[in-house]
C-alpha cells in the first residue's frame, strides 16, 4: 500500500509535468461543447454558407436535448478512445526503454504496486477528463435545449466511465506486456476494431463490453434492458480484473527486457 | 448576433488556452521530435488538432 502511494505520487508528478492533466480535460471539454453549439446554430451556419435550395428542412431545428446529447456522445466516443490510447500506450513500455524501469526495479518494489500505480494514475486523468467533458456537454445542451433528468445524465456518465476504465486498462495491459508500437496497435484493435465487429454482427449477442457505449446513450431515452445491461457491466468488470492480472504478470515477465 | 458571440466565446477562450499552453510548453521544452519552428506552425495553424498532435507526438519523452 505504501509502495503504491509513493509510486502514484511519482505517476501524478509525471502527468503534471508533461501537462497531460491539463490538455486532455481541455480537449474533452472542447469536443463536448462544440457539438451542441454547432447543432444549435446549424441553421444560421447553413444560411451564411448559402447554396441551400428553397424550403429544405434538414430536421435539425426540432431536435430534442436527448438527440443532441446522443450525437455528442457518439462523437465523443471516437475522440476519447483515440486520445486515451495514444497518450497512455507508452506509459509502461517506454519506461522499460528509457531506463527508468531499471532504476525502479533495483529496489524491492512489488510488481502489482508498480502496475496498479500506473493504472490508477492513468485512470484518474482519463476519468476526470471524461466526466468534465460530459458535464460541460450536458450544461450546454440544457442551456440551448430543454431540461434533462439529472439521474439520466448521472447514469450515462456512470456507464460511460466504465467504458473509459475498460479502454485505459486495455491500453496499460498491452503496454505492460508488449512494446509501445505493438501495444498501441493491440489497444486499437481491441477497442475500435472490436466495436466495429460488435456493430456489424453484434445483434447475435447482447452482452459485451463494447456495447457499453450504446447502452450509455440508451439511458437518455429509456432504460436499457436491465438484465442485458447489468450482465454487460459484470462482464466488463471481470474483463478489467483479468486484464489487471495479465498486466501484473506482463510487468513481471518483461523484467529481462529492461534496458540498462 | 451578440448571443451567438456569447455562446461561442467559451469555445474560443478554451481553444486559446490550449494553444497558449502548447506554445509555452514548446518554448520551455529542451528538444522536440523534429524542428521546433515546424511545431510552432502546426500549433498555431492546426487549432485543436494541431495542439493535440503536438502533445502526443511532438514532445520528446526523455
Amino acid at each position: 500500500m505504501m509502495q503504491w502511494r509513493v509510486l502514484l505520487q511519482k505517476e501524478w508528478r509525471d502527468h503534471v509535468r508533461n501537462l497531460k492533466i491539463l490538455w486532455i480535460p481541455i480537449v474533452f471539454v472542447l469536443y463536448g461543447i462544440m457539438q451542441p453549439v454547432m447543432f444549435y446554430y446549424m441553421e444560421d451556419i447553413m444560411k451564411a454558407v448559402g447554396n441551400m435550395p428553397e424550403g429544405v428542412d434538414m430536421g435539425i431545428t426540432d431536435m430534442t436535448s436527448a438527440d443532441v446529447m446522443a450525437s455528442t456522445v457518439g462523437q465523443f466516443h471516437l475522440i476519447v478512445a483515440l486520445i486515451v490510447i495514444l497518450s497512455f500506450m507508452g506509459v509502461i513500455s517506454k519506461e522499460r526503454k528509457n531506463r527508468t524501469a531499471a532504476l525502479l526495479y533495483v529496489r524491492p518494489i512489488s510488481f502489482s504496486a508498480y502496475y496498479l500505480s500506473k493504472l490508477s494514475g492513468a485512470t484518474i486523468v482519463a476519468l476526470l477528463s471524461t466526466v468534465l467533458g460530459l458535464l460541460a456537454s450536458f450544461y450546454y445542451t440544457m442551456i440551448l435545449y430543454d431540461e434533462m433528468d439529472v439521474w439520466k445524465c448521472a447514469a450515462l456518465i456512470g456507464t460511460y466511465s466504465l467504458w473509459v476504465l475498460f479502454v485505459v486498462t486495455v491500453t496499460l495491459t498491452a503496454s505492460a506486456v508488449f512494446s509501445t508500437g505493438v501495444a498501441g496497435t493491440l489497444a486499437f484493435l481491441l477497442t475500435y476494431f472490436m466495436q466495429l465487429i460488435d456493430s456489424i454482427i453484434g445483434q447475435f449477442w447482447t452482452v459485451s463490453p463494447w456495447k457499453l457505449g450504446t447502452y450509455a446513450i440508451t439511458w437518455l431515452v429509456a432504460e436499457p434492458d436491465s438484465s442485458d445491461f447489468w450482465l454487460s457491466v459484470v462482464v466488463t468488470v471481470i474483463a478489467i480484473l483479468l486484464l489487471v492480472i495479465i498486466g501484473i504478470w506482463g510487468t513481471r515477465k518483461n523484467v529481462e527486457n529492461i534496458k540498462i | 448576433m451578440s448571443s451567438l458571440l456569447m455562446m461561442l466565446l467559451p469555445i474560443i477562450i478554451i481553444q486559446f488556452i490550449l494553444m497558449i499552453v502548447a506554445l509555452i510548453d514548446l518554448v520551455k521544452i529542451p528538444q522536440t521530435n523534429g524542428p521546433k519552428w515546424l511545431w510552432a506552425i502546426v500549433i498555431v495553424c492546426g487549432n485543436i488538432i494541431g495542439s493535440i498532435i503536438y502533445f502526443i507526438f511532438g514532445r520528446k519523452q526523455v
